[in-house]
C-alpha cells in the first residue's frame, strides 16, 4: 500500500516537472538575433506577417544546403560553401536583402532538412529537393521554379558490354551498388521490376562507398542521378577503363529547385521571382560582366526587371533595382550553372536544363 | 633543460620499488621469451607473418600513388575549426594559449613528467631505427626512395646507438626528464613547420588547380602561432614552477582546478564567440537582477550557516527549491528561475557548511562568486555574437569534438553523482525517480536519443523558441552519460564500507557531511579506472553527431571533404587521419588515468 502511494506520488512529481519545464516560456524575450541560432534557448519575435519582412528585418538569409554534395552545395577548405544551389542562396539573398553576402548557410541532412523548414531554423531550402506530390502536400512545403532538372540514370563498363543504348532489361543478373536512405534504391528496384530484370541490390551509406566498391569491382553498375554520375565519370574513371552512363531517358524524374513553408505567398513570390528573372536575363544574354550597361540602354521586359519603368519588385516588397543586384552580385542562370556545373562535366546543350528556345525545359513567365 | 630535470627528478615521488628484473643480452632473452618451446616459436613465427603482413598491407595503402592525401592536407583548417573567419583566427589562438598556460602550470604543480634513464632513451632510438628500416622494406618505394629512408634509419639508429654508449660511459647512470623530451620533441615538431608543408595549401573558388594559400589566410601562417604557443607553454611550466615553489600548495591547486572547470564556457562563449553587450540591456535588466540575488541570497545564506539556525534551514531551502521549480509555472526570464534554482542547491548546502564567522564570509564569498560567474556567462550567451560564420554554429570539426565531449562530462559528472546518491539513498521517491531515470535512459541507444534531441525537441518547443542544435544534443547526451555514470559511482560508493558510516554518525556528522566528505571521497576513487574509461566513451561517442549532421571532425572527413569536386572519392585517406587524431587523444586521456591510478595508489592499497 504504502510502496504503490509512494509510486503514485512519483510519477505525479515528475509529470509536473515535465509540465512546468515545457510551460509557458514566452517573455524570455531576448533581442531577435541576427545571425545563427545560438546554443541557448532564444526566442525571435515571429510576426504573423511574412517571412519575407522577418528576412528584411534580420538582414540575413539562413539558407538550408546539403554542404557536402559536389558542385551543388560544396563546403570549401575555409569553410565558404560553394555550387550552383549556394549561389541561388546568394541570388535570393541580393534580391531580398540586397548584399549576396548576407547568407547564413545551414547544412542540412535528408533528413533534417523539412523539420528545418518547419522550425523556422531556415527560410528557404536550396538542398538538392526533389518536387514531389507527398513533400508538395502531406509534408507542408512548396516548391519553388525547378533549377536543375535531374533523372536517376545507370552506369557501367563499356567492357561488360554496355553502351549509351543500353536499357535497363540489359541489367539482368547484375550486382547495382547505390546509396541507402534515398528514393534512388526505390526507382531502379521498380524500374527492374517493369522492365523484367532481375538485380542483386547494394546499399551503402556514402556515395564514395559505391564508387569504391564500384571501382574495386564489387558491383557491376551503380545508379544515383543523372548529375553526380556525370561528376564521377569525369573525376574517378580509371585511365584503363571506359564507364558509360545510360539509358539516355532516366528512369525516374528528379526536378530540383527552392524549397520553402507553404502558405506565405509574398515570400514564395520573392524567391520565384528571382529564379525566373535570372532565368529571363539569360534568355536576353545578359551577364553580371554587361548587366550594368544593358540595363541602362534596357527597354520592355529587361527593363522592368532592372528596376526602370514599370517595373514590379517595389509591389512584391523587395526594391526596385532587386534583380539588377541579384545579376550583378551572382549572375544569370546561365552563368550560376556554368561555373559551377562545367567542371563536373555537365553542360546546358542538349541537356533539360538548356533554355525553352534551344529544346530545353528552362522556362520562365513573362515578366509584365 | 638540465634544471627542469634535476629539479622535477628530485621531485618525483618514487614508486614502491619493484622487484628486479634481472637484464638478459638480447639474444638470451629472445631464446627465453620467444622461442622456448616449440609451440611458442610457432606463435612467435605466426604473429610476425601477420604482423608484417598487416604493416605492408597498411604501408602499400598510404604510399599508393592514387591516395590523395592533398585532400587531408588542404582541408586542415576545416577538420578543426570548420569556418571560423581568418580573420578572426587569433582568438583560436588564444583559447589555444589559455590551454596550454593551464596544462603547463597544473603539470609543474602537480610535479607530472619523470626522470628516464638516458640510456633507455637510446635504446628506444635504437629500436626506432630499427622498426623504420624494417617498414622500409616492407613499403612500396622505388629503389631511390628505399634508399633515402633506409638512410633516416641509420640515422636513427646510429644516434640511439651513440646516445646509449654515452650515457652508460661515465659511471653513473645519467637521466633525463620526460618532459624535457617532451619539450625537445614538440620543438622538433614546430620547427618542421618552418620547412615542411604540411596544409599551407589551398583552392581558390574559381576551380584553378592547387595553389599555394595566400599571404594571411590561416593556411600558410601556422608556423608562427605554433612556434608562440610552445614558448608559451614552456614559461608557463616555469612559471608553474615557481608558483610551486613559492605558493602554499592547496590553495594554487584549488585556484588551477576552478580555472580549469570556468575556461571551456568562457573560452567558447566569451572568447569564441564574442558577445557583442548591450550596454542598457545589461544595466536594466542583468545587472539588477544581479545585485538583488547577490544582496538577498547572502544574507538568507549567512543566517543559514549560523549553527543556531540548525537543521531548520533546510525547511527553509526546501520552500526555495519549490519556489525555485514553481518560477517555470508562469513567464519570466530564465536567467531568474536558474538564479533561483542555484540559490536553493546553495541553502540545502549551507546547514552542512555551518559554523563561525570566518567559514560563513567564505560560504557567501562562494555564492557570490558562484553567482556572478554564472550571471556573467548567461548574459554573454544570450549576446548576438559578432562573428558571423556560415552554418547554424560558429565552430565546427574537431574543437566541436572536443567541446561536446568537455561540455557532456563537465555537466554530467555532477548529475551522475547525484543520480547515484539518489538511487542509494533511503528516500523512496528519490530512489525510485533516480532508478527509474537511470534504467530509462540507459534501454535507449544513444542515437535514438540524439536524433530525438535534434529532430524531435525543436518540434515540440512552442512556436518562436529556438534551441540550437548543438545544445540540444548536448542536453541529450549529457542525460545519457548521467545514467552511465551513476551506476559507476554506484559501483564505487557501495565499497565504501559499513564501518565508515558508522564511524562517521558515531562522530555527529549529519548525513550529508558524512556523505561529502567521507563516502564520496573514497567511493570516487574506488570508481576511478571506470570513470577514466566512461570519459574516453564519451569522447570517442560524440563521433555520432556525425550521423545527426552536425559538422564535427568525423563528418568532415566522411561527408563533407569527399564532396568537394577537386576529391570526390578521399574517403579513406581522410578517414584514416580522423581515426589517428582521435587515438591520439584516447591514448592520452588513457595514460592519465594510468598515473592518477598510481597517485592514488589504487591496486596497491
Amino acid at each position: 500500500m504504502k510502496s504503490k502511494f509512494f509510486r503514485l506520488l512519483a510519477m505525479l512529481l515528475t509529470i509536473g516537472v515535465v509540465a512546468s519545464a515545457c510551460g509557458s516560456d514566452s517573455e524570455d524575450a531576448a533581442p531577435a538575433t541576427t545571425a545563427a541560432p545560438a546554443t541557448t534557448a532564444q526566442v525571435e519575435v515571429v510576426a504573423d506577417g511574412s517571412l519575407l519582412d522577418a528576412v528584411k528585418a534580420r538582414g540575413t538569409l539562413n539558407c538550408g544546403v546539403s554542404g557536402s554534395a559536389v558542385a551543388f552545395s560544396e563546403t570549401q577548405a575555409d569553410g565558404s560553401v560553394t555550387g550552383i544551389d549556394a549561389d541561388f542562396c546568394r541570388a535570393v539573398a541580393a534580391a531580398v536583402i540586397g548584399d549576396a553576402g548576407a547568407v547564413n548557410f545551414v547544412a542540412l541532412t535528408a533528413s533534417e532538412r523539412f523539420t528545418a523548414v518547419q522550425t523556422g531554423d531556415v527560410d528557404v531550402l536550396m538542398r538538392n529537393t526533389t518536387w514531389t506530390q507527398s513533400r508538395d502536400s502531406s509534408v507542408g512545403m512548396d516548391f519553388g521554379p525547378t533549377t536543375y532538372y535531374d533523372g536517376q540514370q545507370l552506369m557501367a563498363r563499356v567492357s561488360d558490354g554496355f553502351s549509351a543504348s543500353s536499357q535497363v532489361a540489359d541489367i539482368d543478373g547484375s550486382v547495382v551498388c547505390t546509396n541507402v536512405g534515398t528514393t534512388t534504391e526505390k526507382n531502379i528496384a521498380e524500374a527492374a521490376l517493369l522492365a523484367g530484370a532481375e538485380i542483386t541490390l547494394l546499399g551503402f551509406e556514402t556515395s564514395d562507398e559505391v564508387y569504391e566498391t564500384f571501382i574495386a569491382g564489387g558491383c557491376d553498375i551503380t545508379t544515383t542521378d543523372g548529375s553526380a554520375l556525370v561528376g564521377r565519370k569525369v573525376k574517378q574513371q580509371p585511365a584503363d577503363e571506359e564507364w558509360v552512363i545510360f539509358p539516355s531517358t532516366p528512369i525516374s524524374k528528379e526536378p530540383l529547385g527552392p524549397t520553402y513553408g507553404q502558405n506565405d505567398s509574398a515570400w514564395a513570390d520573392a524567391v520565384n521571382w528571382t529564379v525566373y528573372a535570372m532565368i529571363i536575363m539569360d534568355e536576353y544574354g545578359i551577364t553580371s560582366a554587361n548587366v550594368d550597361a544593358k540595363c541602362a540602354e534596357a527597354e520592355a521586359e529587361v527593363a522592368r526587371l532592372c528596376g526602370g519603368d514599370g517595373e514590379l519588385q517595389t509591389g512584391m516588397g523587395l526594391s526596385a533595382d532587386a534583380f539588377h543586384q541579384v545579376i550583378r552580385q551572382v549572375g544569370s542562370y546561365g552563368e550560376v550553372y556554368n561555373r559551377n556545373l562545367n567542371p563536373v562535366g555537365l553542360y546546358r546543350e542538349g541537356s533539360a536544363n538548356a533554355g525553352w528556345l534551344d529544346g530545353g525545359l528552362i522556362y520562365a513567365p513573362p515578366a509584365r | 633543460m638540465s634544471e627542469i630535470s634535476s629539479a622535477a627528478a628530485t621531485a618525483h615521488v618514487p614508486a614502491a620499488a619493484a622487484p628486479e628484473i634481472p637484464k638478459l643480452p638480447p639474444r638470451q632473452w629472445a631464446k627465453e621469451n620467444l622461442f622456448s618451446n616449440p609451440f611458442s616459436t610457432a606463435l612467435t613465427i605466426i604473429t610476425t607473418v601477420i604482423l608484417l603482413t598487416i604493416s605492408r598491407a597498411l604501408l602499400s595503402f598510404i604510399f599508393n600513388p592514387i591516395r590523395q592525401w592533398d585532400s587531408t592536407a588542404t582541408n586542415m583548417q576545416l577538420f578543426f575549426t570548420r569556418a571560423y573567419p581568418d580573420e578572426q583566427y587569433v582568438r583560436v589562438w588564444f583559447c589555444l594559449a589559455v590551454i596550454l598556460i593551464l596544462t603547463s602550470v597544473s603539470m609543474a604543480v602537480w610535479q607530472a613528467g619523470s626522470s628516464i634513464p638516458v640510456a633507455r632513451l637510446g635504446r628506444k632510438f635504437l629500436a626506432g631505427g630499427a622498426l623504420l628500416g624494417i617498414l622500409t622494406l616492407l613499403a612500396p618505394f622505388s629503389t631511390s626512395g628505399t634508399i633515402k629512408w633506409l638512410l633516416a634509419a641509420a640515422c636513427v639508429a646510429v644516434i640511439g646507438e651513440s646516445t646509449r654508449r654515452f650515457a652508460s660511459s661515465g659511471g653513473t647512470e645519467r637521466t633525463v626528464n620526460s618532459l624535457t623530451v617532451l619539450a625537445i620533441t614538440l620543438a622538433g615538431l614546430a620547427a618542421s613547420l618552418w620547412v615542411v608543408p604540411y596544409g599551407h595549401y589551398t583552392y581558390v573558388a574559381n576551380r584553378e588547380p592547387r595553389v599555394l594559400a595566400e599571404e594571411g589566410t590561416v593556411a600558410l601562417t601556422t608556423k608562427l602561432p605554433w612556434t608562440i604557443m610552445l614558448l608559451i607553454a614552456v614559461s608557463a611550466f616555469l612559471l608553474g614552477r615557481w608558483i610551486r615553489d613559492r605558493l602554499p600548495t592547496n590553495p594554487t591547486r584549488v585556484t588551477l582546478l576552478i580555472l580549469w572547470l570556468l575556461s571551456p564556457p568562457v573560452l567558447i562563449y566569451v572568447v569564441l564567440r564574442d558577445p557583442s553587450f548591450d550596454m542598457g540591456h545589461v544595466f536594466s535588466t542583468d545587472l539588477p537582477i544581479f545585485v538583488s540575488y547577490a544582496i538577498g541570497g547572502a544574507l538568507l545564506l549567512s543566517w543559514l550557516t549560523r549553527p543556531s539556525t540548525g537543521e531548520a534551514g533546510r525547511i527553509v531551502a526546501v520552500i526555495i527549491l519549490i519556489a525555485g521549480f514553481c518560477t517555470f509555472l508562469t513567464p519570466m526570464r530564465m536567467v531568474v528561475r536558474l538564479d533561483m534554482l542555484t540559490l536553493a542547491v546553495f541553502a540545502l548546502a549551507a546547514p552542512t557548511f555551518a559554523g563561525g564567522p570566518r567559514n560563513r564570509r567564505r560560504y557567501v564569498l562562494g555564492w557570490l562568486g558562484v553567482l556572478s560567474v554564472m550571471s556573467w556567462l548567461i548574459t554573454s550567451i544570450n549576446t548576438p555574437s559578432t562573428v558571423t560564420v556560415p552554418g547554424g554554429f560558429f565552430i565546427g570539426g574537431f574543437s566541436i569534438t572536443l567541446m561536446v565531449a568537455v561540455f557532456t562530462l563537465v555537466l554530467s559528472f555532477p548529475l551522475g553523482i547525484a543520480l547515484a546518491l539518489a538511487r542509494t539513498s533511503t528516500m523512496p521517491i528519490f530512489r525510485l525517480l533516480a532508478t527509474w531515470f537511470i534504467e530509462f535512459v540507459r534501454g535507449v541507444p544513444l542515437i535514438t536519443i540524439l536524433i530525438f534531441f535534434s529532430i524531435m525537441v525543436p518540434l515540440f518547443l512552442p512556436r518562436g523558441m529556438h534551441l540550437g542544435e548543438v545544445a540540444a544534443v548536448v542536453i541529450g547526451y549529457v542525460l545519457f552519460s548521467a545514467a552511465y555514470l551513476a551506476e559507476n559511482v554506484r559501483g564505487g560508493l557501495q565499497s565504501v564500507t559499513r564501518g565508515q558510516h558508522e564511524a562517521a554518525e558515531a562522530v555527529g556528522m549529519t548525513t550529508a557531511q558524512k556523505t561529502l566528505f567521507i563516502v564520496l571521497p573514497q567511493g570516487l576513487r574506488v570508481a576511478i579506472p571506470p570513470l577514466v574509461g566512461h570519459c574516453i566513451g564519451v569522447f570517442k561517442e560524440t563521433s555520432l553527431l556525425a550521423i545527426i549532421g552536425v559538422f564535427d571532425i568525423l563528418y568532415i572527413g566522411r561527408i563533407v571533404i569527399p564532396g568537394q569536386t577537386e576529391f570526390m572519392g578521399s574517403t579513406k585517406e581522410n578517414l584514416l587521419f580522423v581515426s589517428v587524431i582521435y587515438w591520439i587523444f584516447a591514448y592520452q586521456m588513457s595514460k592519465a588515468s594510468q598515473r592518477l591510478e598510481q597517485r592514488t595508489g589504487l591496486g596497491e592499497r
